[in-house]
């Protein structure tokens, strides 16, 4: 069915319209009418036009514009697509199921690169993706270095022509552990950080130069790096490359801001469920936090601070707020988390900020994560209000591209509850 | 809508006050004692009964720890509190049926982590409310939440767990002082991955679902044994039992007899369709009923062998992936449980999770939502059947909790919204007629644990 006649379609009568005229995205505009528009950045929803034309945001305004096809989108919010900041979508199918996961290295320990292992037909992109989010880090599991790992970024379209940005963040974790003290995780987070401050560039021109480096370094040798750890070290002080970092305890949230000072880090905490016990000196020196706001429980003595009312507090302290779900098959339930910030006193256009522009932003995501004219269109339109976790996107918009929200738990669903006259196995 | 469910449990309840004297007086009884309490009106509240019924602007009357009626402009003496509930919600205190806290308590350490004895693939003997840690801090997190009373398991290592504990959601010094009064014991028991994971990591039986299987076969012909030989000692005159050799008790049998004896209700954790039916085939060879299958992710495939068997599924809104066999993960699976054979399927929606607890619903509200988008016509009233009457007919205290019948305990929630939102919070919660929180007062209580643990002078969430 061919559908290039300027009509106006309501939203309802839309959906059996979109494989259709996806073929002919580059040819047409998209025009979002008349919606509640929560652009990811400024504080105030406004009502108005969204015209998308190829891949990118063409035009935002209160003002009425024509468009190829029309989406009446009155009574509907939109957000910007949702970015995930702290997932193994793509790289873990099933958590129980070890040759399902590519997650771990047992060879390198700092520049361990989980890129190449995506898979863009996961399950848990479709499912992340009818569910509104658009865009996701994906992250190594903590290496036995205690910073080391480098998370890439996947536009979650599921082409098998990836679009991302590859080992575009470090991670980490400090705390409690059975195995080794603290003080001696800082020792060789210290170590390993001023091994890679004395590194010139020029030095890390050929393997053979980066193993004398190694042999002429004590932690370098004793940790057993490899060219690739190392070239990863010297990227992360010298590029300003994001460091996530796992940490909790209100210590060890002082400790790596005095790191982060040391060594001019571009430094991101995640977790911190004591970051209340100390938010002057996170908002002082400007850190970003990946939080999980419905996690009040004190699950570890790393944790005894978890309150329900974290988001609130750090809030009214102007610390960026961005969130974390624990598990990423349902990753989308960040907007559950940020409801449940938002009903224990956060701000809702903060909550939606933390959702959207906040990570664009803290991660360099260029031309995501809001709703302006250049950006590219990752945008959903819901059928209520997103951060009721009852709440699904009608539609959601990828690079422009309008995403068929068929997934494999809808097809499953469908399969079960239509046909019960045919044997299970012979229905869709 | 009415509420048509089966009562599964009421047989067995039946069964159970036949059978009450046939073992030892029962150890470890409840000393629980409510707080004290006032008699009380809730005046134009909304109400979902956790019948199937919503009432606008409508009054609860609470006197004597019980409901004492439901009704518009309900006259009450001047000796009762009053509460102007005007633009709020007030249901029955929410229950969870498949709890772990306590046995895995926070903070998750090694040293308080009691929850599964996988020492051996059947421990029918123990109990979880031997494992339970009084001072775990998240019984408050549940009860500011709305939750008034849980079930509490043992994990699913094993093929056959042990015992299982319904307790007030009141924190207190001992463990007899939190249980729920005329609660049935249960019976945990677990198939598929884990067990066979656990054990056959230690090259021993289970290692294969087929080993289960024949695990649960196996222990189920010693219990029959042991049932025999105890009703014929029971069955013979007082002079014979004087003479006679009277059976030694058995305490891993002593539990399966109780099953067996239809005492002790059977919740059994299981996530694959196929091997549901398989466990419900085990109960029939047995003659013992399920009461419940926990998680289920693929319950929505056999919903129809599940209602016609009267077995509830106790099932999360949308876990799934953790293991292979969560993968068949369907958003609608409480719905189309709750819809089969006519409406006459028993749903529950339960946490297994310190966070989930504190957010049922929630997660009712999304397992709603989802089958409303599978075409199924359900209420939020009968919706909310799913976190209250439902769980207590599981874990046989319907007749005390579980909605708001006249007679019944008064176990209730105000809640600032409709509960079926994100920004709904349980404002006001009663045990027994007695307040236990109150979120605009900041009264509820604190676990040792969490007393000066930060900062000596405060309490850990102050």
């Amino acid at each position: 069915m061919v559908m290039i006649n300027k009509k106006i379609h309501t939203l309802l009568s839309f959906g059996y319209l979109l494989i259709a005229f996806n073929a002919y995205l580059f040819a047409e505009t998209i025009l979002i009418k008349n919606a509640t528009i929560y652009d990811g950045n400024t504080n105030k929803p406004f009502q108005g036009n969204v015209l998308i034309d190829g891949e990118i945001i063409k035009k935002v305004s209160p003002n009425d514009m024509l468009g190829d096809f029309i989406i009446d989108a009155s009574g509907k919010i939109v957000t910007p697509g949702l970015i995930a900041t702290d997932t193994n979508i793509g790289i873990v199918e099933i958590g129980a199921l070890s040759v399902t996961r590519d997650d771990t290295s047992e060879i390198y320990k700092i520049g361990f690169s989980i890129y190449d292992a995506y898979n863009p037909n996961s399950t848990l992109i479709p499912w992340n993706r009818s569910n509104g989010i658009t865009s996701a880090l994906t992250i190594p599991q903590n290496t036995s270095s205690p910073i080391g790992g480098l998370g890439s970024f996947f536009v979650l379209d599921g082409e098998l022509n990836i679009t991302g940005k590859k080992d575009m963040v470090m991670t980490g974790s400090v705390g409690g552990d059975s195995n080794h003290s603290r003080s001696e995780m800082y020792a060789v987070i210290d170590d390993l950080l001023s091994f890679a401050k004395s590194i010139n560039q020029k030095d890390l021109s050929t393997d053979t130069n980066i193993s004398e480096l190694i042999g002429n370094s004590t932690i370098a040798e004793f940790m057993e790096l490899h060219p690739r750890d190392v070239i990863a070290l010297h990227r992360l002080v010298n590029n300003n490359l994001p460091l996530v970092m796992k940490a909790h305890r209100a210590s060890d949230l002082l400790k790596l801001i005095e790191i982060k000072k040391k060594y001019n880090l571009n430094l991101i905490i995640m977790g911190a469920q004591e970051a209340n016990l100390v938010k002057d000196a996170i908002a002082k020196n400007n850190i970003p936090l990946i939080i999980n706001p419905i996690n009040n429980i004190p699950g570890s003595f790393d944790e005894l601070a978890s309150n329900i009312k974290m988001a609130s507090m750090l809030e009214k302290s102007d610390i960026e707020l961005m969130f974390t779900a624990p598990r990423s098959h349902n990753f989308h339930l960040i907007r559950q988390g940020a409801g449940v910030a938002v009903a224990n006193g956060m701000s809702y256009e903060s909550a939606i900020r933390g959702l959207s522009s906040t990570p664009a932003k803290v991660f360099g995501l260029e031309k995501r994560g809001e709703i302006k004219p250049g950006n590219f269109a990752d945008i959903i339109i819901w059928d209520d209000d997103p951060l009721e976790p009852s709440s699904m996107p009608e539609y959601v918009f990828i690079n422009g591209k309008s995403i068929d929200l068929t997934t494999r738990s809808s097809r499953l669903r469908d399969r079960y509850t239509t046909n019960p006259e045919k044997p299970n196995t012979y229905r869709n | 809508m009415t509420n048509l469910i089966k009562y599964p449990h009421l047989s067995t309840l039946i069964i159970f006050l036949c059978f009450n004297t046939a073992l030892s007086a029962e150890p470890f009884e409840s000393t629980y004692k409510p707080l004290p309490s006032v008699n009380l009106l809730i005046k134009n509240a909304n109400i979902y009964d956790g019948e199937g019924n919503e009432f606008q602007q409508t009054d609860l009357l609470i006197q004597d720890r019980k409901i004492v009626a439901i009704g518009k402009d309900l006259p009450v003496s001047d000796s009762f509190q009053i509460i102007d509930a005007s633009g709020k919600w007030v249901t029955p205190g929410i229950i969870d049926i498949h709890s772990h806290m306590g046995v895995y308590p926070a903070p998750g350490v090694s040293t308080s982590s009691d929850g599964n004895e996988a020492t051996s693939p059947v421990t029918a003997d123990v109990w979880a409310e031997h494992s339970m840690w009084v001072q775990d801090p998240q019984y408050t997190l549940a009860l500011s939440g709305g939750v008034t009373a849980f079930h509490v398991l043992p994990g699913s290592a094993n093929l056959i767990g042990g015992r299982g504990v319904t307790v007030k959601n009141l924190q207190r010094n001992t463990i007899n002082s939190m249980k729920f009064p005329d609660a049935p014991h249960s019976l945990k028991m677990a198939c598929g991955e884990n067990p066979k994971r656990v054990y056959g990591n230690r090259q021993q039986a289970p290692s294969t679902r087929m080993g289960n299987i024949a695990g649960y076969r196996k222990a189920w012909i010693e219990a029959e044994g042991y049932l025999n030989r105890l009703n014929e000692y029971e069955s013979k005159s007082d002079e014979a039992k004087e003479m006679g050799y009277k059976p030694t008790r058995d305490l891993e049998l002593d539990t399966l007899a109780g099953v067996l004896r239809g005492e002790i209700l059977v919740h059994n954790h299981c996530y694959r369709a196929d091997e549901m039916a398989s466990m419900i085939d085990v109960a029939k060879e047995f003659g013992y009923k399920i009461t419940a299958f926990h998680h289920g992710v693929e319950a929505y495939k056999i919903a129809d062998l599940l209602a016609d068997n009267g077995i509830c599924g106790a099932l999360w809104a949308d876990w799934w992936g953790f293991k292979h066999e969560a993968y068949d993960m369907v958003q609608a699976n409480i719905a189309i449980v709750d819809q089969a054979r006519n409406g006459t399927g028993c749903a529950i929606v339960h946490s297994d999770d310190a966070i989930g607890i504190q957010h049922l619903n929630q997660e009712a509200s999304k397992a709603l939502a989802a089958g409303l988008r599978a075409g199924f016509q359900i209420s939020k009233a009968r919706a909310m059947n799913w976190i209250t009457s439902n769980p207590a007919k599981a874990a046989g205290i319907y007749d005390q909790t579980g909605s708001l019948k006249i007679g019944k305990n008064a176990d209730v929630v105000i809640w600032s919204k409709n509960p079926f939102s994100v920004y709904a919070l349980a404002e006001t919660v009663f045990i027994d007629g007695a307040l236990a929180y109150d979120r605009t007062t900041n009264f509820y209580p604190s676990s040792d644990f969490d007393v000066g643990i930060i900062r000596p002078s405060q309490n850990r969430t102050e």
